[in-house]
């Protein structure tokens, strides 16, 4: 089964519809996101001025965290709750393929997320000191890739969710350990045994982390850009590649019930 | 379909289910809860794919060749949710999206009988409205199949009536209509043929007329006062509280016959009910067939 361009570019709207009215999104996905992702490195900047490394180190560590939230979780939550109530299902029942509507809803939450990555980005260098990405391409794509796999891994975690209501705390471990591997806790790993922070590393959100420092890098050209970003695109690769596996071996349209 | 099975786990819910829908015919799968009509409506719609057996839609295997058979077939679901907080008019728009050539969405709502609610969001729809909206949406697309997973449940008398007479509208248009119901006066009005399911099996079907033919008829009456039954001109007569009761392939005859004899007796037969089979009848005469084997095998046991 193929993607239809134009099916999914519908189920994409009908979609982005849908997220604009969910309140559970708007404060989770999207007020989280946004109070978050500009509050904290502002305030860091308030209380230390002068430290750019550090200030970009907690602007990109916040912006995987709440990343997480705006992706894998909702992704998580919104799939299960539509596979319990049967609307997977209906979607079905339409001539739409199944890709299609997993990819609509994928591709609407990487639209949703990118755009508020754009927002809080633009707040930030507004009104902090963060500079302008060197490499703004570079940055751009660490965003979509790193909102892309974290959506896949979202729709394959819902294989392991019995029921809608438990997405939302079972994600909650993985948006912790993200969160700590990215630095969007604060450098809490170098407190930690130097094995953990290795771990926390092959977390796909360190990969996006990687990327986008070095899109922020003062220095580098073309070439020592696609070096650098190598081998955290390599990581995501096999991320996205785990995550469809799963979702085309294991994933339940339906509820268990049902 | 031919020699469907269909198991979960351990359990059987279909086997050897077999039955040809010609185009533009009404088909009723009847049968009680569990029998497994729904398990093959969802087989037929491609939800599931069949452990053993053929199964072809407009010739098209429905799983493997699923998106084809979606877009010619409309599917009313018998349990699907909604999107609570879209409007009756909202949800048919975004459906409209999803199906190719749709029809024009006011033109859905009132096939369905929704056009005053168009406004309404679906959470605040009743049970009955739901169903009709699920009508609705099956038949967005112009399906040339229809898949009615018990279509009218929930619905009042009148609903009931207008979404018959779409049904017979959309037959007498070349749709083929599968249906699946408990109300066997409606699979009775709408289908022209049909088969019964039990406990995964076929178990009767055919042509709605030849086998209801083949049924017998019904004549009750109140026995008149010191009459019993040995003194009926009829053998056969059995007892059902204070009626006299013929199970017969002619009813009319039979009736022709005991009001005769009753004249001349100058009786009167009280309550007399002449009736044909119904649905109804060979639906319970399957059913005391089931109890009697039942009661068989625990005397066995």
């Amino acid at each position: 089964m193929t993607v239809s361009a134009r099916d999914l570019a519908v189920v994409t709207r009908f979609n982005g519809r849908l997220f604009w009215r969910d309140r559970t999104a708007l404060s989770t996905s999207v007020a989280l996101f946004l109070l978050l992702g500009t509050g904290m490195p502002l305030m860091m900047d308030r209380l230390q001025p002068g430290s750019p490394e550090f200030l970009l180190n907690m602007h990109l560590g916040v912006l995987a965290t709440v990343l997480v939230v705006a992706t894998f979780q909702q992704t998580a939550v919104t799939l299960s709750a539509r596979r319990d109530q049967l609307l997977l299902k209906r979607m079905r029942a339409t001539g739409l393929g199944d890709r299609d509507i997993l990819g609509g809803e994928v591709a609407n939450l990487v639209l949703q997320s990118t755009a508020l990555t754009a927002v809080v980005s633009v707040a930030l260098y507004a009104l902090t000191s963060l500079p302008v990405p060197r490499d703004p391409l570079l940055y751009l794509f660490a965003v979509v890739a790193g909102a892309l796999v974290l959506c896949l891994l979202g729709a394959a975690f819902t294989v392991v969710v019995p029921r809608s209501e438990l997405a939302a705390p079972m994600a909650m471990p993985f948006f912790l350990l993200a969160g700590l591997g990215a630095g969007g806790f604060g450098p809490v790993t170098q407190m930690l045994p130097g094995w953990v922070g290795t771990v926390l590393g092959v977390l796909p959100t360190a990969a996006v982390t990687d990327m986008a420092r070095v899109a922020y890098a003062a220095r580098g050209g073309l070439v020592d850009d696609l070096g650098a970003a190598a081998v955290p695109t390599l990581k995501l690769a096999l991320w996205a590649a785990a995550a469809l596996l799963v979702i085309a071996r294991r994933f339940r349209w339906e509820s268990r019930k049902s | 379909m031919d020699g469907l099975r269909k198991s979960y786990g351990d359990f059987t819910a279909v086997r050897d289910v077999s039955f040809e829908v010609a185009q533009g015919e009404i088909f009723a799968l009847l049968g009680r809860n569990g029998a497994g009509k729904t398990t093959t409506v969802e087989v037929l719609a491609g939800f599931q794919a069949p452990d053993e057996g053929t199964v072809r839609v407009l010739g098209l295997d429905p799983v493997r060749d699923r998106a084809a058979v979606r877009r010619s077939s409309g599917i009313m679901l018998q349990e699907a949710g909604f999107f609570p907080d879209l409007t009756v008019a909202q949800t048919v728009d975004a459906w409209r999206d999803f199906v190719a050539a749709p029809r024009p969405r006011d033109e859905a709502l009132g096939l369905a009988g929704l056009d005053a609610k168009a406004g309404t969001r679906v959470r605040q729809l009743s049970g009955g409205e739901k169903r009709r909206l699920d009508l609705a949406l099956a038949i967005l697309s112009r399906p040339d199949v229809l898949f009615l997973d018990e279509p009218t449940t929930g619905m009042d008398p009148r609903a009931r009536r207008d979404t018959w007479e779409v049904i017979l509208d959309l037959a007498r248009q070349g749709t083929t209509i599968l249906l699946t119901t408990h109300y066997l006066e409606e699979a009775q009005h709408l289908a022209s043929s049909m088969v019964i399911m039990d406990r995964g099996t076929v178990v009767a079907g055919g042509g709605m007329a030849e086998t209801l033919a083949a049924q017998t008829g019904r004549v009750a009456f109140e026995l008149p006062p010191s009459v019993g039954l040995r003194d009926l001109p009829l053998p056969g007569a059995t007892p059902e509280g204070d009626l006299a009761v013929y199970r017969v392939p002619d009813p009319d005859l039979a009736a022709h016959t005991l009001l005769d004899w009753a004249a001349g007796r100058g009786l009167r037969l009280r309550d007399l009910e002449v009736r044909t089979a119904t649905l109804e009848d060979l639906f319970l005469d399957l059913a005391t067939d089931e109890r009697s084997e039942t009661d068989s095998e625990k005397e066995v046991v």
